[in-house]
């Protein structure tokens, strides 16, 4: 098993490092999945079962690494998959922001270590410093490997782009503090809803004109009773209630340059948040509804 | 004693006070005739600062102010604490305080610091003597072999780079190159530490002398503390080391006025593979008794708060950790004897004191009874190899 990989460009490295600090705000513990054409970042919930991952996050190697190697253990199994502490990774990446270069390999010290090698360079003069970091990790035996699948998603009964995480994360974060749930709601007008109810209030906060992707509809509403504006089509409206912390923590991706960021919702089941960069990093976040 | 201070030189008092408070819990004044002393140590007695103000560093300066026939310096003890309250934030302190009166009288037991600020407000702070005692440390600094000197930039970056969670750290000295690293004591868990290393090139350095190519390890807390005081103050860093177990000095000065030095002690290192279970039960057993020895601590303590004029001993190396025979029979028997002894002493009326929380002991003395290990018989021997061929 060898790895190895080198980035030059500051402007990915700056990337990695905000892809990698999102990840760790979003857990303690992550998968790092490597293969020949992508990285792969996965935090599956403990003992979630068969559900989804709650993060999935793919970064296609060639546009961050100017020379990437893996050999696998054989040629079936040409992946690696490398268990980490998020943490401990972005701690690591804090300097990558002026670094000249990064070079990562893994190496076995005493342990199975993801070695981060920076370039700093120096303030006084022309030259550099070389820091290493030794990440411990751990080897994923092959037999788990299934359970870091790319997870299979129900047909989302719609998509619609979301507004500016900056102004979203501001309001779920005002939203949170009165409520642990809130209520997204998607019409196939192009409306967003988010919505949350206590005993003294309710709060809704709306944003139109906003671009569907797709709609699936109509949905069936029979088995609820739902409350929506007058003169809208109940049928082109679907939501979901999801835990506000984990939408919020989502949010905090706002630091990624993305170009465009996706809700798609599975009616009262499911909310799927895809966050895509232009250099085509995708990053996905599954929040599973509450249903009473 | 009577001194005044300018506003601007407040600031560097009392960035030297939260520096060295940082350190110990006690401050020691000492005022000699042509200038004023401050020295700390730090509970677990591996780290010891004194800061020294030339006489031009005031603006009034009279050592003899109260008239005593007493040829040798004023000294006291005062608790860090109260000498915090008197500096509360530095980094306003010049703004505000035009002058800063400093008194101290033979007779008294109050140490007086009336600190004047604009709009004529005035703040005496009276604060208590605890002894009348000074403190001092032996360690040489001029005829070591090893001097680097570093703009506090390169040193505060490098250190940057180290995780909150680490404590110690090691510094390996070449002559083509500087390797900084944490520390990494051999019962931590190898999974969960971030291992570090820096390498920095001599030519960053403004002056870098290395006679006898050594490794040294201490503690991160203390260094950091320097490195915020040189900062705040943009002064180069000197560091004067000699070989391991020997004090390194580290020393700021900004030539005449005042010169700082932290003294912190090295100690060896020790790799995890070295480690056996028997050895580990003793350890332990050790461990706990030097942290309840009331007679050891004591012996140490006057080893180290000797006062001055037995100080002068060049050869008596301060910081110097015991080393422990590598012999595992004879690790026993030391082992038995001091259980034995130990025994004897539970009848005994002298009740041990319990650790203070603040005291680091527990890591401090851990270290000094872990098995020691020569560097250079692994010299040469990759214990892992890197994954890839270069």
């Amino acid at each position: 098993m060898k790895f190895r990989a080198v980035m030059m460009d500051s402007s990915p490295m700056r990337e990695f490092a905000n892809i990698v600090s999102t990840i760790s705000k979003l857990s303690k513990e992550c998968i790092l999945r490597l293969s020949s054409d992508q990285l792969y970042f996965i935090v599956s919930e403990e003992n979630n079962g068969p559900a989804p991952p709650i993060l999935w996050c793919e970064v296609p190697q060639a546009l961050f690494f100017s020379e990437y190697q893996i050999v696998g253990v054989d040629d079936e199994h040409k992946d690696i998959y490398l268990g980490i502490i998020s943490a401990n990774l972005s701690k690591s990446l804090v300097t990558l922001k002026t670094a000249k270069s990064l070079k990562m390999k893994l190496t076995k010290k005493q342990c199975p270590c993801l070695t981060l090698e920076i370039d700093l360079p120096s303030i006084t003069m022309q030259q550099s410093r070389l820091v290493t970091h030794d990440v411990p990790v751990i080897v994923i035996p092959r037999k788990l490997w299934t359970e870091f699948h790319e997870p299979r998603v129900p047909r989302p009964d719609i998509s619609i782009e979301l507004p500016s995480l900056k102004q979203l994360r501001t309001t779920i974060d005002r939203m949170k503090t009165m409520s642990p749930e809130v209520v997204l709601r998607a019409s196939a007008e192009g409306r967003l809803t988010l919505q949350i109810k206590t005993d003294l209030a309710k709060v809704s906060t709306r944003f139109r004109d906003l671009r569907v992707e797709a709609f699936e509809g109509p949905i069936d509403h029979s088995d609820s009773e739902s409350e929506s504006q007058i003169n809208e089509d109940v049928s082109r409206v679907c939501y979901c209630r999801v835990d506000a912390k984990k939408f919020s923590m989502f949010l905090s991706a706002d630091n990624i340059s993305h170009n465009r960021t996706i809700c798609s919702i599975v009616h009262k089941k499911l909310v799927t948040l895809c966050l895509q960069t232009e250099e085509n990093v995708k990053l996905q976040c599954f929040i599973t509804g509450i249903v009473y | 004693m009577k001194c005044h201070i300018p506003g601007p030189n407040v600031k560097v008092l009392g960035r030297t006070i939260h520096a060295l408070a940082r350190l110990g819990d006690e401050l020691y004044l000492e005022s000699l005739s042509d200038c004023i002393l401050l020295r700390t140590l730090n509970a677990a007695e591996s780290a010891y600062a004194m800061v020294k103000f030339n006489k031009n560093f005031f603006s009034y300066f009279n050592y003899n102010y109260y008239c005593t026939d007493d040829k040798e310096g004023l000294k006291c003890k005062i608790s860090m604490k109260s000498a915090l309250n008197t500096f509360k934030s530095p980094t306003h302190m010049d703004k505000q305080v035009e002058n800063l009166e400093i008194k101290l009288d033979a007779d008294s037991c109050k140490l007086i610091f009336v600190v004047k600020c604009k709009h004529g407000i005035v703040k005496t702070h009276f604060v208590s003597i605890l002894d009348c005692k000074a403190m001092q440390a032996v360690y040489t600094k001029d005829l070591v072999p090893n001097r680097i000197t570093s703009p506090h930039k390169i040193l505060s970056e490098a250190i940057g780079n180290f995780q909150n969670s680490d404590d110690q750290l090691t510094i390996e000295a070449f002559s083509n190159s500087l390797i900084i690293r944490n520390y990494i004591d051999s019962k931590t868990d190898l999974t969960k530490v971030i291992r570090t290393q820096i390498s920095i090139k001599p030519i960053e350095f403004d002056s870098y002398i290395i006679g006898e190519e050594t490794t040294i390890t201490f503690t991160l807390k203390e260094f950091r503390a320097l490195l915020a005081f040189a900062e705040a103050l943009s002064l180069p860093i000197q560091l004067h080391f000699e070989v391991t177990g020997k004090p390194a000095v580290f020393i700021v000065h900004n030539g005449s006025t005042f010169e700082a030095h932290f003294v912190l002690a090295t100690s060896k290192p020790d790799i995890p593979t070295q480690e056996t279970p028997t050895q580990n039960n003793s350890m332990i057993d050790r461990k706990r008794k030097e942290v309840d020895n009331t007679q050891g601590t004591v012996r140490k303590k006057a080893h180290l708060s000797i006062d001055l004029s037995k100080c002068l001993d060049e050869d008596s190396h301060l910081f110097n950790f015991i080393d422990i025979p590598e012999d595992g029979t004879e690790v026993e028997k030391e082992n038995q004897t001091q259980k034995v002894w130990h025994t004897s002493k539970i009848d005994c009326d002298n009740i041990p004191p319990s650790p203070t929380s603040k005291m680091k002991l527990k890591t401090i003395f851990k270290r000094c009874f872990e098995s020691t290990f020569d560097v250079r018989s692994i010299q040469g021997n990759v214990l892992a190899e890197n994954s890839d061929s270069e």
